[in-house]
């Protein structure tokens, strides 16, 4: 409690910047109401001063809830018991224990306002009255649900049962889902509904900011439907105890607060808002295959591309070459992205009153958060991303901006540089020796390394040929076989499926990959691994080129548990086909998988820029080189 | 001395070479209906002319297509059968008591190649040769119409319940095979691999989806291996099963088997016993056949100027990878199937 009054003054004298809110901080009256509305004024007056004092209100406001939630959980433990009994004196009990934690906060409450009143300093602008109104509001919430818990409980109970019932008649629907929903989200409006009665003394402008206020409780009660929606669908078969309302209530008061401070900037509400859409969402957009349910990602509405102000035009184009898969490959991607990443940076412009690392930081992350969103980071992006992170995070203090860009992309230049450049040229050299006159390579897709290591060997005049193996839908072998084709290294190039009736010829066998996982197992375009089965049976070594920057530190067993899924409709050949309207039918799903992993066994050795080595070396590789991955 | 194909045989051929016929039971029964021709028109004396000109048109038949198997096979049939019933009626006339000629058991072939060496003279004319022959004729009519039946009905043994089972391409067996494993089991997923280019899985995934209570995934040929660490069994047609037990089966059946091996999921290969073919081929080139490359890459794209490109129609699984057959008089396991042949076709007709 203490230490909360001690930040409240912290943040007073902080700010600086006189503002004529004094007035009405004095009396500032009970109603939360009134509190929400002094939020928005605040930030809307003067938002830098608000963004200034954001750290020290948050944890005000922390206290303030870990207070609550304590109370509450102490509430549900009793609750529960009561459950449990089914007497009546153990429910006044838990009245009184709410009671008295409510008298609690409620202390805690006067004695911030005490202190507040208390010989201010002049210039005390409006700022603070911010936590002070979420600590009254909170406490309020928390008199109310002290008051009502047994009728909430039992409303409570019969809104979980309908959900349940709800839930038990038709998961996927989500029109049927959505009437439990909206039975807890009117709980929540009704428990809103008495503060006023509770807190007297409305505050004279308050007629004026009625509209906004009313904007504010209508986010606050979306935001509480989400919550609600997104609990609803998780705990309805948890059957948890019921004195689960506080928590929400309070969520749904300290709501509005977030919002306001995310008006601040727009982009970020926007990204707190799509997560809750995706999963109201998710009941239509859910794959039919339910052992892939996990991989599907919310469909990408037209609005993703849509200008945002804060993604620059680098970022957004990249975006949408990453959806429409114009970008492809590990390479590739990682290269487009770093080349955005410089744009970003160099035309970066640091906002007033800000530090230039954090505040590119924030904006790195959002592009990335934007690039995940289009289609999700391949693991080279990510690496490379974290490695741009740990840049900005050292960068030195007291050096001007221009300076601090200039080291950053020179950085991001050394990284492709060293990391993607010469990273494929010392793969290749030490893959030339292995490729002697008469050899067969097979290879899988497209892959820019293995064709680097192909036209190096044509450099050096040895006489192979390259047998391409290609799938469908994708058909990048074919790419693959134009590029080697205008060196004029002669192909072959089967499917997938005769890959047995070539792999009697293939003396190598060289497979480019995705990423190398700590467990040894190598995740690439799908088909890899077959082609690494038959090339084993057939006792033909596996050469897997893979540089270090792709090295990845999760571990993988299989290749459903973390996968991307395609667009199902590439399956579609033509409009003759008899999948051309799969999605009318009801039992039929085309799968498009991305990638898949090919285990350790069926590899001889991955070729990596600094060795090459057994698969199963590459927490090796990741421990020696501990920038790669965090 | 050159022979002459019947006329019925060259329609044959032909209407099989344009599509018209296809499948491996409607080219069976066909040929069945030549023989069946030959027996009732033509003017044969005795059982070694009607045996001659059956061969004569066998191979003619294997020339000219030499991937359809099954026309071999059913003239081994044939040939057999009139082995057998000159032999019954031979031994009638001369009142040799032989009380097992219908079932050969292994005692008997024992027997058999230890004492009899003597070979029997089917140049005798024979009465009640051609009657007997059509009698007999009728059954394997019979048993060839039914073999789809008799594999469906074995579906329960093999399926239990929500169990996930992978196939390949499109095969008429399998596809009668799920569907009445459909109707008896509830919650099964079909993983139907499309088996490009002709892309035949999607047809069999479309017949599918017509029924009720299942889930048809439909995958790329790539990703098989992905899918196999979830599948329960993998059932596949196919094209022949050889002598050893593999199977000449549809181009990425090899990769599908392996697959099931690495992931330890078994095998089942329904195959019809008019599938089943005394050939032993172990090698790639010995029976593929390598078909229109244009699915493949467009004929028009630069890159296909110059690289070879392949289109093989066949696999071969060797029989290590199977782990059960299913045929029409039930399981059976790979090393069995040389027990199979010995009792389908007369050792002496494994070369036509």
């Amino acid at each position: 409690m203490i230490n909360t009054n001690d930040q409240v003054s912290q943040t007073e004298s902080q700010t600086s910047k006189a503002k004529p809110k004094k007035l009405r901080q004095r009396n500032r009256p009970r109603n939360k109401r009134n509190r929400v509305e002094d939020s928005t004024t605040t930030t809307t007056e003067s938002s830098t001063t608000t963004e200034s004092t954001m750290p020290g209100e948050n944890s005000q406001q922390d206290a303030a809830t870990r207070e609550q939630v304590m109370a509450e959980r102490e509430a549900k433990k009793q609750a529960k018991q009561a459950k449990k009994q089914k007497s009546a004196p153990p429910a006044t009990k838990i009245i009184t224990e709410v009671e008295q934690t409510t008298i609690t906060t409620k202390l805690t409450t006067t004695t911030t306002t005490t202190a507040r009143d208390k010989p201010e300093p002049p210039a005390a602008t409006a700022a603070p009255a911010a936590p002070i109104a979420a600590v009254t509001c909170t406490a309020a919430v928390v008199t109310e649900t002290g008051d009502k818990t047994r009728d909430q409980i039992k409303a409570e109970r019969e809104a979980k049962k309908a959900a349940k019932l709800a839930a038990k008649v038709a998961k996927s629907s989500g029109a049927k889902v959505e009437a439990p929903v909206q039975q807890l989200a009117d709980l929540k409006v009704t428990e809103k509904t008495p503060a006023p009665s509770v807190a007297p003394a409305p505050a004279a402008d308050e007629d004026k900011k009625k509209p906004a206020l009313s904007k504010a409780e209508r986010r606050a009660i979306q935001e509480a439907q989400r919550a609600a929606k997104a609990q609803g669908q998780g705990q309805v078969k948890k059957a948890q105890p019921a004195a689960k309302a506080p928590v929400k209530s309070t969520a749904t008061h300290t709501a509005p607060k977030e919002l306001k401070r995310e008006s601040v900037s727009p982009v970020k509400k926007t990204t707190t808002a799509s997560p809750s859409k995706n999963s109201s969402g998710s009941a239509k957009s859910e794959c039919k295959v339910k052992l892939f349910n996990h991989l599907v990602s919310a469909e990408k509405g037209a609005s993703l591309f849509i200008n945002d102000p804060l993604v620059h035009p680098s970022m957004a184009r990249l975006g949408v070459q990453y959806a429409q898969r114009t970008v492809v490959g590990s390479n590739a991607r990682c290269i487009a992205f770093l080349h955005a990443l410089r744009q970003v940076v160099q035309d970066f412009e640091t906002p007033a009153k800000k530090e230039f690392g954090r505040s590119l930081d924030a904006a790195v992350q959002h592009h990335v958060d934007h690039l995940h969103k289009c289609r999700p980071l391949a693991v080279s992006v990510s690496n490379a991303y974290k490695q741009f992170r740990n840049q900005v995070t050292q960068l030195p203090a007291d050096v001007p901006e221009a300076e601090l860009k200039e080291i950053l992309v020179h950085f991001i230049d050394t990284y492709i540089e060293n990391q993607i450049g010469k990273a494929a040229q010392a793969i290749s050299s030490s893959l030339q020796e292995k490729i002697t006159d008469g050899d067969v390579l097979l290879t899988f897709g497209c892959s820019s390394l293995i064709q680097f290591i192909c036209e190096e060997a044509k450099r050096r005049q040895v006489a192979f040929r390259v047998i391409v193996v290609d799938s469908r839908p994708t058909c990048e072998g074919q790419e693959m076989l134009r590029r080697l084709h205008a060196h004029g290294i002669p192909c072959t190039y089967v499917l997938i499926n005769a890959v047995g009736y070539v792999m009697a010829e293939a003396t190598k066998v060289l497979l480019g990959a995705h990423a190398l996982l700590a467990n040894g197992y190598v995740m690439a375009r799908t088909g890899t691994a077959q082609v690494a089965l038959v090339a084993n049976t057939h006792n033909v070594p596996v050469l897997v080129c893979c540089e270090t920057h792709k090295f990845s530190e999760r571990f993988q067993t299989d290749a459903i548990v973390y996968n991307e899924l395609s667009d199902p409709n590439e399956l579609v050949r033509d409009d003759k086909c008899c999948l051309k309207n799969w999605a009318s039918k009801a039992h039929l799903t085309p799968l498009n998988l991305n990638y898949d992993i090919t285990p350790p066994e069926l590899v001889s050795a991955v070729v990596t820029e600094v060795a090459i080595l057994p698969c199963t070396s590459v927490p090796v590789i990741l421990r020696i080189k501990p920038d790669i991955g965090y | 001395m050159r022979e002459q194909p019947l006329k019925e045989v060259t329609q044959l051929i032909h209407a099989i070479k344009v599509g018209l016929v296809e499948g491996s039971y409607g080219i069976t029964n066909k040929t069945l209906d030549i023989f069946k021709y030959i027996i009732i028109s033509k003017s044969w004396k005795n059982a070694d002319a009607l045996m001659q000109i059956v061969r004569a048109q066998c191979r003619i038949l294997q020339a000219a297509l030499p991937q359809e198997t099954v026309t071999s096979n059913i003239a081994r049939r044939i040939l057999k059968l009139t082995r057998e019933e000159f032999d019954l009626l031979h031994a009638k006339v001369q009142h040799f008591a032989d009380d097992s000629q219908a079932s050969l058991s292994l005692h008997k072939l024992v027997t058999q190649t230890s004492e009899s060496n003597v070979s029997v003279d089917y140049s005798v004319p024979q009465q009640g040769l051609r009657e007997a022959l059509l009698d007999h004729l009728q059954e394997v009519e019979t048993e060839l119409e039914t073999s789809s039946e008799n594999i469906c009905v074995q579906a329960e043994e093999h399926i239990h319940s929500s169990e996930i089972i992978l196939t390949l391409g499109h095969s008429r067996s399998v596809e009668n095979f799920l569907k009445r494993a459909i109707k008896k089991r509830q919650f099964l997923t079909i993983i139907v691999a499309e088996c490009a280019p002709a892309c035949r899985g999607h047809n069999l995934a479309a017949s599918l989806a017509a029924e009720k209570n299942v889930e048809i995934i439909v995958i790329p040929d790539a990703a098989i291996f992905a899918m196999m660490s979830r599948v329960n069994k993998v059932i596949i047609g196919t094209h022949s099963v050889l002598a050893n037990g593999g199977l000449r089966a549809a181009c990425g059946a090899y990769t599908v088997a392996l697959a099931a091996k690495h992931y330890s999921v078994p095998v089942i290969v329904l195959a019809p016993m008019y599938k089943l073919s005394p050939l032993h081929l172990c090698e790639q080139d010995a029976f593929n056949m390598v078909g229109c490359a244009e699915d493949v890459i467009p004929y028009d794209s630069i890159p296909a100027r110059e690289a070879k490109v392949y289109s093989p129609m066949f696999d071969y699984v060797p029989p290590e990878l199977v782990t059960l057959f299913i045929s029409n008089t039930g399981g059976h396991a790979p090393s069995y199937v040389y027990r199979l042949l010995t009792e389908l076709y007369h050792p002496e007709d494994l070369e036509i």
